[in-house]
């Protein structure tokens, strides 16, 4: 289920407006060059004969010549695993269709011991892979040589075996034990019997062969559709190989069936349209970036393109964007899935849908054929066909009948077609209306395709009027799907509002009045622009017209704020500005001078205190001799050392130190002090007294 | 015997961890890639090969496959996850909305692609994330004047975008010459929200409506306001890529050609391969990923940091940056790395000067005000991983004896002070003794 959704998705991509009609274009260069990429082993060697062998065939079927390197060294390992008689039947199986790929050259002699081994093993073969192997062994070794017989005697036992594991829904088990039935098992039944068939010594019985016939179209009969006309087989088992979606399913079977429709010499009776259903779901696919997928694809396509059955046409545009203008002509390839050239054949121009409306317009015209670039085109198209996406009906006839037996063209096909052309603008003009009488006071004239820069100015009782006309190429009107002017205020706050027309004329009125709470209220300078676009319109514009100024008047207070406007990122990012610490100033303080000038007059009665002294003519003839000048001396000396410690203390003592110092000075101080004095005062008490 | 295999199974988780997701080594290893259906791994192989080439470990479920898990034993199994699947409606196993969130909260990376069938489950993740997708769901970006030129396509829904965001970390170093193209929905982002970017918008003319029906009401999202492909980088610096086009990321438009309509340039390869694998670059860490390592402070002259600053102080302040480059840290080297000396508002923010090797140093004065300062870089740049370092240091007033001692100014104070000292020992001298 899932991987169904998943080539939905993948069928979307490549497909167009309207569901039934799509567009498929056949195998082109992309496909080669993906091939190149994904064939391309790494390490210069392939990992296994399969992968090998994918490769190979791939490169085959798109017709790249590039002859891989790896070829002596591949064809060492085949002609290894052919002439080992341990080799199991898958790796010689794998051996051989690399083999009959690379035409490595080998003995013959190895073939006679391998075909009895292979004999033997198409006889006991108890599951669907084991008859595979060996039934295909066998063929691939028929086609090799012509002096090996190869030829089964039993073959018709061998073909009920195989038919045995068969379902009655068409689909196939793996072995007779495995209860699970899958598609992909169903191809390689048929491409098993079909090799029965082809190795038979004697005719098949006929109707085994018929059972088989009917067992395809049971099959075919549970085909899936996809809404744009793609078949596939779905299916329902996946087991541990992976690869078995419907990919995988559908080329299985579908290489299946060509190979069995090719040797059983009987009409298949193949529905024509469900083989083309099947090639839209191969190219609907693309270029697949697996390589596995790849080769499902291309193995796919190349057994529809070269079964004699039923082979596939695909009709493509090479481009389905058309230019009225440039009058394009309708150009129509029609080619095979691998994209080669169809038979002589006429593609007919059966119908136009107008998308959109249901009419349709019947016309029936064959298309003329270019031999040089092998181009079925139409010169003009149909008179009344304006620009717009329509689908085209297209018809492919073959001119032999016989090829009409071989080739499916799938009837009627639908293609979408874009017609696109220059719109003409005209009558371009803006003008500020007064709101109640509609007197125009400022009309503009604009012209859309040059630059325009019109100034208005206008109030919220005023209004703007707009007009244009578009007119398409064939003087029809136009609506296209993107019409709005914009308005965008100084803030980045824009308006967008939809142009609306009747017939040819679009015509806007932008009533001040109603739009000022949606305005937020918000005067000042409104850019205005103007974008016209439509699919079909060549000349899509953007124009910017000019600008009004708009007087609203002041919001009321419950009015809405206008939303926060979208930010510049790279704003919000990048550095920011630096910023410096500004430190206080430091005090002032008076000139260096001025303080010594100070200190020197501070020092100045000091001064005179000293010169004082000596007119007066001091003299210390009281100081006290023998023993108590000494303990004078020791006191003035510890006066003088308290006052240096002051000075120390100013310094560079600390307050601790210098009281500590001072306590123990003090005591000093205060006894030799109290000495000093005592005896002074006992000198003088005693010449007071004398 | 259980010892050995005890020991293998430590080895054996050691060295998962070793592998996956950690500071050291910030790229991731394990990607989850979850699909609406394996088609998509065949259809969108070059961009998965080009994860593998670059060594992601992707790991392919299918989106609705009830084995699916995130985590186990509440360990993550995965570093990222690449969410393919826009059509799915509910996930598989224990995965929800809420477990995406959960995985993206807890540091991984995601990247979810939508298209114009995205489903509610993925709109709702995209929100969460702050990308709103327009409402309509049939909506599709249409542009009619900067569309691709194509063959096939006629609705003007292919459009080559070209209006990237103006970054190296995100995009890359070199230039994206050729369009974008780009066919899917838009979305818009809160312009409040300071973590999402638009890397490619939407041209001026281009509006997101159902490009099968006639307009009547103006488009929600129009202009360059539309987000073709937004990132988001969270706090923890998980980063996410939501892109409203799958088929951005699909072979096919790996290898289209493009010509944007108006121009006469035919680009032979679109912008695609280029943009995608650049941005995802980006979103695995490969880019903009920072680590700042050594931080370093200390007074001029000094060598060890201190434990607390004077006011005033000369200090020397520097880290190391490095950058991420997948493989291993290379300097980082930029001009715009500023430290701020921050104590409730910054009082120093300088920008530091580089030596071009991942050192990034400056010095300043300590301001004169104290309190408990940090020195904080916290360096965001577009699309680099915000740098948030802070460290907390204190600062003291001057020490009662760091003032100055002797001043000019005071000097007729000291000088009267002392010319009385000495007047008072010779005065002393002479009353005592005078006769």
């Amino acid at each position: 289920m899932m991987k169904v959704l998943g080539f939905l998705v993948l069928l979307a991509l490549s497909s167009a407006l309207t569901c039934e009609a799509a567009i498929f274009k056949p195998i082109s260069h992309s496909h080669r060059s993906a091939a190149l990429e994904l064939f391309t082993p790494a390490d210069g060697s392939f990992k296994s004969f399969e992968e090998a062998y994918e490769a190979l065939r791939t490169f085959e079927v798109l017709g790249i010549k590039k002859q891989p390197d790896q070829r002596a060294d591949t064809c060492a390992s085949v002609v290894d695993t052919l002439s080992s008689p341990s080799s199991a039947l898958k790796d010689l199986f794998q051996a051989l269709r690399v083999n009959g790929l690379l035409n490595c050259e080998l003995n013959k002699k190895a073939f006679a011991g391998i075909v009895p081994r292979l004999k033997d093993a198409v006889k006991i073969a108890s599951s669907l892979l084991d008859s595979y192997y060996s039934v295909g062994s066998l063929v691939l070794i028929k086609g090799l040589s012509s002096d090996v017989d190869v030829h089964l005697e039993s073959a018709d036992s061998v073909f009920r075996a195989i038919k045995a594991l068969g379902q009655s829904d068409g689909r196939w088990r793996y072995s007779s034990n495995n209860p699970e039935s899958s598609t992909y098992a169903a191809g390689i039944a048929f491409e098993s019997l079909a090799g029965v068939i082809s190795l038979a010594s004697s005719e098949i019985d006929q109707s085994l062969i018929s059972m088989v016939k009917n067992d395809i179209s049971k099959l075919l009969g549970g085909l899936e559709k996809y809404d744009d006309g793609a078949y596939y087989f779905d299916e329902k088992l996946v087991d541990a190989q992976g690869h078995q979606g419907p990919l995988a399913a559908s080329s299985a079977v579908v290489c299946g069936i060509t190979s069995f429709a090719t040797v059983s010499a009987e009409n298949l009776n193949l529905p024509g349209d469900k083989i083309l259903g099947l090639a839209r779901f191969f190219l609907g696919i693309g270029v697949p970036g697996n390589a596995k997928d790849l080769y499902y694809q291309v193995e796919a396509l190349a057994s529809l393109e070269n079964n004699r059955v039923s082979m596939p046409l695909i009709l493509s545009l090479p481009t389905n964007v058309l230019s009225l203008t440039r009058k394009d002509p309708l150009k129509v390839n029609v080619n095979t899935v691998l994209g080669a050239a169809a038979p002589s054949l006429t593609v007919k121009l059966k119908q136009i849908f107008s998308s959109g409306s249901k009419d349709s317009s019947v016309i029936d015209q064959d298309l003329k054929f270019d031999h040089k670039n092998a181009v079925h085109y139409l010169d003009a198209l149909p008179k009344d066909i304006d620009v717009g996406s329509y689908v085209f009906t297209f018809e492919v006839v073959l001119h032999d009948s016989e090829h009409r037996m071989i080739y499916a063209t799938g009837g009627r096909t639908k293609v979408p077609i874009h017609i696109t052309g220059v719109i003409k603008v005209n009558n371009a003009e803006i003008s500020a209306l007064d709101s109640d009488l509609g007197n125009v006071e400022t009309r503009k004239k604009l012209d859309l395709a040059g630059e325009n820069s019109v100034c208005l100015s206008a109030n919220h009782l005023q209004k703007l009027r707009l007009s244009f006309q578009l007119t398409s190429p064939l003087g029809h009107a136009l609506k296209p799907h993107q019409a709005f002017l914009k308005l965008t205020h100084e803030s980045k706050l824009e308006h967008i509002f939809v142009v609306h027309n009747s017939g040819k004329q679009f015509e806007i009125i932008l009533d001040f009045l109603g739009l000022v709470e949606k305005f937020f209220y918000l005067s000042g300078r409104y850019d205005i622009e103007l974008t016209v676009g439509d699919a079909v319109m060549e000349n899509s514009f953007l124009q910017p017209l000019g600008s009004v100024e708009l007087d609203l008047p002041e919001p009321p207070e419950k009015a809405a704020l206008p939303p926060p406007l979208v930010v510049d990122p790279s704003s919000r990012f990048g550095p920011k500005e630096e910023i410096a610490h500004i430190f206080r100033a430091p005090e002032k303080r008076p000139p260096r001078n001025l303080s010594y000038a100070f200190l020197a007059l501070v020092l100045l009665p000091f001064v005179g205190f000293l010169v004082g002294l000596l007119r007066l003519g001091v003299n210390l003839k009281n100081f006290p001799t023998s023993a108590p000048a000494t303990f004078a001396i020791l006191f003035h000396l510890a006066i003088a050392a308290v006052l240096s410690l002051y000075f120390l203390f100013w310094l560079k003592l600390n307050l601790f130190i210098t009281l500590k110092a001072l306590g123990f000075l003090g005591i000093f101080l205060l006894f030799v002090g109290h000495r000093t004095l005592s005896h002074l005062a006992s000198t003088s008490a005693k010449l007071k007294s004398a | 015997m259980s010892r050995p295999l005890l020991s293998l199974l430590t080895f054996l988780f050691l060295s998962i961890i070793c592998n996956a997701f950690s500071p050291e080594n910030p790229t991731d290893r394990k990607v989850l890639v979850l699909l609406d259906d394996l088609s998509v791994k065949s259809s969108h192989s070059l961009y998965f090969q080009s994860l593998q080439s670059r060594g992601y470990d992707l790991d392919f479920k299918l989106a609705d496959d009830p084995r699916v898990a995130l985590q186990r034993y509440g360990q993550y199994l995965y570093d990222a996850l690449i969410l393919f699947s826009p059509t799915i409606e509910s996930l598989g196993g224990s995965l929800n909305a809420a477990a995406i969130l959960d995985f993206v909260d807890s540091g991984h990376d995601l990247i979810l692609a939508a298209d114009a069938s995205a489903s509610d489950l993925i709109r709702e993740i995209a929100t969460e994330c702050g990308v709103d997708f327009d409402e309509d769901q049939a909506a599709m970006v249409i542009d009619h004047t900067s569309f691709a030129v194509s063959d096939t396509e006629g609705d003007h829904t292919l459009i080559a975008g070209d209006n990237f965001i103006q970054s190296d970390v995100i995009l890359g170093k070199e230039k994206i010459k050729a369009p974008v193209l780009f066919k899917g929905i838009g979305h818009s982002v809160n312009p409040a929200n300071s973590l999402v970017l638009k890397v490619l918008s939407a041209s001026p003319a281009a509006y997101s409506a159902n490009p099968k029906s006639k307009l009547s009401t103006p488009p929600t999202l129009t202009g360059s306001a539309i987000g073709l492909v937004s990132v988001v980088q969270a706090r923890n610096n998980a980063r996410i890529l939501i892109s409203g086009s799958l088929s951005m990321f699909s072979n096919r438009f790996f290898r289209s050609g493009v010509q944007k309509a108006g121009s006469t340039i035919n680009h032979g390869r679109s912008g695609n391969e280029q943009f995608v694998t650049e941005i995802s670059k980006w979103v695995f860490h490969e880019r903009g990923h920072l680590k700042a390592v050594n931080v370093r402070h200390h007074k001029v002259g000094e060598a060890d940091e201190p434990s607390i600053y004077r006011i005033n102080d000369e200090l020397e302040y520097s880290l190391e940056i490095y950058e991420w480059s997948g493989t291993s840290w290379e300097p980082y080297v930029a001009d715009d790395v500023q430290v701020q000396f921050y104590m409730m508002s910054p009082y120093v923010l300088k920008t530091m000067s580089t030596d071009q090797k991942g050192i990034y140093y400056t010095s300043f004065k300590v301001p004169d005000v104290y309190g408990v300062f940090q020195f904080k870089v916290e360096y965001k740049k577009l699309g680099v991983t915000s740098l948030s370092l802070a460290k907390q240091i204190p600062v003291r007033p001057f020490r009662h004896n760091e003032y100055e001692r002797f001043i000019t100014a005071a000097f007729p104070y000291y000088g009267a002070s002392f010319s009385m000292m000495g007047g008072f020992f010779i005065f002393s001298l002479v009353y005592l003794y005078h006769k």
